[in-house]
């Protein structure tokens, strides 16, 4: 069974500036390609940024799609350039979901702009490794203590479950079958971004709904139908600051023995 | 068994013994046996097939009995000597020979739809000119409990050339609404792969966070790699379904019926292995890739890489070959060399992969510069390891097979044509929009979603010489179609030579 209730909302404060090193901008992404792997570039105010390099599934920062812009999240370093841009990091990278038929910028191999490392995965095959590890699904011990224990599943903006989610999901599965769990609570939150420019992105209306029903929906569907649900939602999101907007965007999840 | 009748039974479904072949069609309900090695004639050469489990006796198996009322068994449309699945060879053979009277052209799934003229050819179109079966599905769509699916998209017909989609009685305006659509049978050989417990399988699905479709009868995950749309979950619910829809069986199967057909499935292993350029594709001096035997001692659901355990393992040979040793040994030497280079364009050469669903959406950025192996990467099979289903344009517009449509030909489409609408309470289709144009919704007609539109399970790149025409909707008539169709895709810029040489390759699989 699942209840449904709605926590009462957060109000959206004035937003302040971001702090001077933070780039918070919504851009075309741009693809250069090198004699290696592909680097993902962004423009903002006349300035080219770095944004990551295509590697594989499990990389910390996966590369954005032409055909949509996206938002860019990052800190800008001193770092030395990568493929000609300012490496911005940490960076979080969010496509936006509409289309954009504008952004189709890729651009071929220069020399200059070739990579002076070795990036963590080649163009082709594996090497037979993924480049990174956070794949990796931590087992659950064989019998943990049955305790109250909580999990917390971020999202990119305005993004529902996809792609990177089995990894933060298995987890909450194994841990709630491992100590035969009784109630299940979750509850879904929204965020929005300050960006450089002074103005606020908000995420979709209702997403923290649509997050938090959609985790239930995919925990019984993975066969998790025993717990009892309670399923809540914080509607409105709280004033962005510009630094650290992104974990605003999450479904918190109690597992309840 | 006596000796007599194991000659008997050699002789019966195979020339083989000592490489001398021939294509041999088996009916259903006949008597005889397969041989533990097997092998046919195609055009491409020898095709290997391997009864790992020792010599079958047919008479009253359950693969090869008709079990239904319309005279077929799986065996019908799951040939041996089309590498267990069904060639347009064969099929287009068996209306000739049987002037359409072979169950493979039953009402039900053999013909465009079921109300036309049985005794037309021209009923039979998409099976005869595509190697086409219908397969029709209930819409929308309900889960494994039972539970309806609310789809994320409407449907609409935009063109029904078989009549089916609007019919009465089989139509989507039907009492049972079912969409009809298209397709091509799959290899019912090598399953350890398809049906692997291995790499990727999760309660999640890796490319969309879904839950994975799990075993009916284990309650554990699947790869979800069965069927052009992932519907099957197990063999066993598989071959149930199959004897229910294909057979037309009323009765369900019994239990040894079902461990009879499951256990034949799961014991037979075919690939090519003689090529009619480059010899025996199987000599110990060789490389491990090729033949049957490969896939029987391969392993299951690994994801193939180029340092131990590659894709489809030539250990670097059959470079450099000698040349000078009379002109037969230096073409086979010089169609050696060319499956190899082959090999090397499957593997690293690279190119722009863009707007494929499931593929540019699992955090490899659009376009990701990769190769053919990115996608066909599991280990023997060139499958995805699990949940193989992604976008590649095979079946939807614009990049999808069209028939031109002008003043000065009298060709027709011979496919539907769907128009779907996503809702707008989602985000849109991240490549294709809100309103997409489908021959084959894949997928989607079974998950409901709309970024499972026009995505399809890839099949294992197989025993592909015996069992033309290529993509779930026999969209690629030949492998060069399929090549071709590739380089058109993605804007590769292959060279004749890359394309000769990866031809070459595909087929000696
Ligand atoms: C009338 C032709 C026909 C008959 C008879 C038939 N099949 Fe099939 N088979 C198909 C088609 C077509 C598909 C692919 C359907 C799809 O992709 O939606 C298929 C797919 C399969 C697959 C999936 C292989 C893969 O890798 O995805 C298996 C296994 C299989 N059939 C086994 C059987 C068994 C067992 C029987 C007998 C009970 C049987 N088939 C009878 C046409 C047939
Ligand atoms: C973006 C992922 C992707 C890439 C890249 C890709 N494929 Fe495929 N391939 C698929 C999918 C999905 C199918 C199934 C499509 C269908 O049946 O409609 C398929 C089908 C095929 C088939 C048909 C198999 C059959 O049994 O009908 C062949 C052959 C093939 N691919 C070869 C290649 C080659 C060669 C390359 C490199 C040029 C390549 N593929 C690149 C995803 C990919």
């Amino acid at each position: 069974m699942i209840t449904l209730l709605l926590t009462g909302a957060a109000s959206a404060a004035v937003a302040a500036a971001p702090d001077a090193q933070q780039r918070n901008f919504v851009a075309c992404p741009i693809v250069r390609d090198t004699a290696s792997v592909p680097c993902w570039l962004a423009e903002y105010e006349g300035e080219l940024y770095f944004l990551t390099l295509q590697t594989d599934v499990s990389a910390p920062v996966n590369p954005p799609m032409l055909g949509h812009k996206v938002l860019v999240e990052g800190r800008r370093t001193d770092k030395p350039r990568i493929c000609g841009g300012i490496v911005l990091e940490p960076v979080r990278l969010s496509v936006v979901p509409a289309l954009d038929a504008n952004c189709n910028q890729l651009l071929p191999a220069e020399a200059q702009y070739n990579l002076d490392f070795e990036p963590p995965r080649p163009p082709g095959p594996s090497k037979g490794r993924l480049a990174f590890n956070t794949l990796d699904v931590q087992q659950a011990p064989v019998a943990p203590q049955r305790v109250e224990k909580q999990f917390s599943i971020g999202y990119d903006f305005d993004g529902r479950v996809g792609f990177k989610h089995p990894a933060l999901l298995q987890p909450v599965l194994d841990y709630a079958l491992a100590i035969k769990a009784r109630s299940i609570d979750i509850e879904g939150h929204q965020g929005a971004a300050l960006l450089s420019d002074g103005s606020v992105l908000s995420e979709a209306a209702h997403l923290a709904q649509q997050r938090a029903q959609q985790i239930a929906e995919l925990l019984q569907g993975a066969g998790l139908t025993a717990p009892r649900y309670t399923v809540h939602w914080v509607d409105a999101a709280p004033a962005p600051n510009g630094t650290d907007d992104a974990p605003q965007r999450r479904v918190d999840i109690t597992v309840r023995p | 068994m006596k000796p007599l009748l194991a000659l008997l039974m050699a002789l019966l479904f195979n020339g083989l013994a000592h490489g001398e072949t021939a294509r041999r069609w088996i009916n259903p309900g006949e008597n005889g046996g397969l041989a533990a090695d097997g092998s046919y004639n195609n055009a491409q050469g020898l095709l290997g097939v391997l009864n790992a489990a020792g010599a079958v006796n047919v008479d009253g198996h359950p693969f090869f009995a008709p079990l239904g009322r319309n005279g077929r068994a799986c065996v019908s449309c799951h040939q041996p000597q089309d590498a267990m699945s069904l060639s347009l060879e064969s099929i287009r053979q068996q209306w000739q020979v049987t002037q359409g009277q072979d169950p493979i052209f039953a009402a039900v799934d053999g013909a465009n739809c079921p109300h036309l003229p049985q005794q037309d050819p021209a009923s039979h179109s998409l099976l005869l000119n595509r190697g086409l079966f219908r397969v029709f599905l209930p819409w929308p769509p309900h889960d494994a409990a039972g539970k309806r699916i609310e789809p994320e998209f409407s449907i609409e017909v935009v063109r029904d050339p078989t009549g089916c989609n609007l019919h009465p009685q089989y139509g989507l305006s039907s009492a049972q609404p079912m969409v009809s659509v298209y397709r091509r049978p799959r290899p019912a050989a090598n399953l350890k792969y398809p049906t692997h417990q291995n790499f990727g399988v999760s309660s999640f699905i890796g490319k969309d966070g879904l839950p994975t479709a799990r075993d009916p009868d284990t309650g554990k995950p699947t790869s979800m790699n069965l069927m052009a749309d992932a519907r099957a979950p197990s063999l066993r619910a598989q071959a149930a379904d199959a004897a229910a829809v294909h057979l037309q069986r009323d009765a369900p199967l019994t239990r040894q019926q079902l461990d009879g057909i499951v256990a034949f499935e799961s014991q037979v292993y075919i690939a090519q292995q003689n090529d009619k350029h480059a010899g025996s594709l199987i000599e110990e001096s060789g490389p491990s890739a090729f033949g049957p035997r490969a896939l029987l001692k391969g392993e299951a659901g690994v994801l193939g890489n180029n340092t131990s355990r590659w894709v489809f393992p030539m250990e670097g040979k059959w470079t450099a070959l000698p040349r000078g040793n009379g002109a037969a040994a230096d073409a086979r030497n010089a169609a050696r060399e060319s499956i190899a280079r082959g090999h090397d364009v499957y593997m690293f050469r690279t190119f722009w992969i863009r707007d494929s669903m499931h593929l540019n959406s699992v955090g490899l950025g659009n376009p990701t510069k990769r190769t053919c192996a990115t996608c066909h990467g599991m280990h023997m099979t060139g499958m995805d390891t699990a949940n193989g289903w992604m976008d590649i344009g095979s079946t939807n517009l614009p990049w999808a097979r069209e028939t031109p449509l002008n003043p000065w030909t009298t060709d027709k489409p011979e496919l539907p044509l769907f128009k779907l609408t996503c809702r707008n309470d989602i985000a849109p289709h991240p490549f294709l929009g809100r309103v997409i144009y489908t021959q084959d919704p894949g997928r989607a007609l079974i998950s409901g979603r709309c970024n499972d539109i026009g995505t399809i399970v890839m099949q294992q790149l197989r025993g592909l010489s015996a069992r033309a025409p290529y993509f779930s909707n026999g969209s690629a008539r030949t492998l060069r179609d399929v090549v071709d169709f590739y380089d058109r895709r993605y804007n590769i810029g292959y060279s004749e030579q890359e394309k000769l040489d990866l031809v070459n390759f595909l087929g000696a699989l």
